[in-house]
């Protein structure tokens, strides 16, 4: 049977994904992803160049799952990076300004009216993300 | 603030132990009130049903209504820690 030296470097790319891949969801998850994430990237790119490097020097049928694996892994987390960013428009509040007034309704379904902060210290979250 | 709904606020008090009051700004009506819609691209689930997210901003608010300090996140993958809003109360509250 003909060597197919490629799988290795399907499985070797599969790797490399999945460790940057954890590594990335741990420090997620601890809301500690660094301001400089060049090693994250590098490794996934890593990763899609041995997945591409095992098509070309063949592999089988389970290394190829393992490299286009990587390859989508490589490809998607990056592309989640590039699109992180976060901007507001020229009329967002700043330091000094005074608090709009506002309603909404609170957890017990009911409304809720600035006024009723007035004369209190106050902070204030805006979450991106769902409970 | 978030675009939760009544329920998922109330699911989320209770999963988390939250005693500060959550409001439901599932129409986006505050957010853009205080201008902190995220104005580049929307990356959320497709399941989320919101087109449009706030910025994640926390804001320090004095007793007659003046924002004190504010920190707005540039970046939705990274966030500042609790030390970092309780220096602020610390700075501007003595």
């Amino acid at each position: 049977m003909k060597a197919k030296p490629g799988t290795k470097l399907g499985f070797i790319a599969l790797g490399l994904a999945v460790a940057f891949a954890f590594g990335w969801f741990r420090t997620n998850q601890v809301v500690g992803i660094p301001e400089d994430r060049t090693l994250f990237v590098v490794g996934w790119v890593a990763a899609i160049l041995f997945g591409i490097a095992a098509f070309v020097r063949g592999t089988r049928w389970f290394g190829g799952i393992a490299a286009v694996v990587a390859i989508v892994i490589g490809v998607f987390l990056p592309f989640t990076v590039s699109i992180s960013k976060q901007d507001v428009g020229a009329g967002a509040i700043q330091v000094g300004d005074v608090l709009p007034q506002f309603e909404a309704i609170d957890e017990f379904g009911e409304t809720f009216n600035s006024a009723s902060l007035q004369g209190q210290l106050v902070l204030i979250k805006f979450f991106r993300a769902h409970w | 603030m978030s675009t939760d709904s009544v329920e998922e606020l109330q699911n989320g008090r209770d999963a988390h132990g939250i005693q500060a009051i959550m409001l439901a700004d599932f129409d986006l009506g505050v957010t853009d009130a205080f201008g902190l819609r995220n104005t580049l691209f929307h990356s959320a689930p497709p399941s989320d049903e919101q087109e449009a997210l706030p910025v994640p901003a926390t804001l320090l608010v004095d007793r007659d209504g003046t924002v004190l300090w504010m920190e707005i996140s540039e970046n939705y993958q990274r966030r500042s820690g609790p030390e970092v809003v309780l220096a602020a109360i610390e700075e501007h509250l003595g």
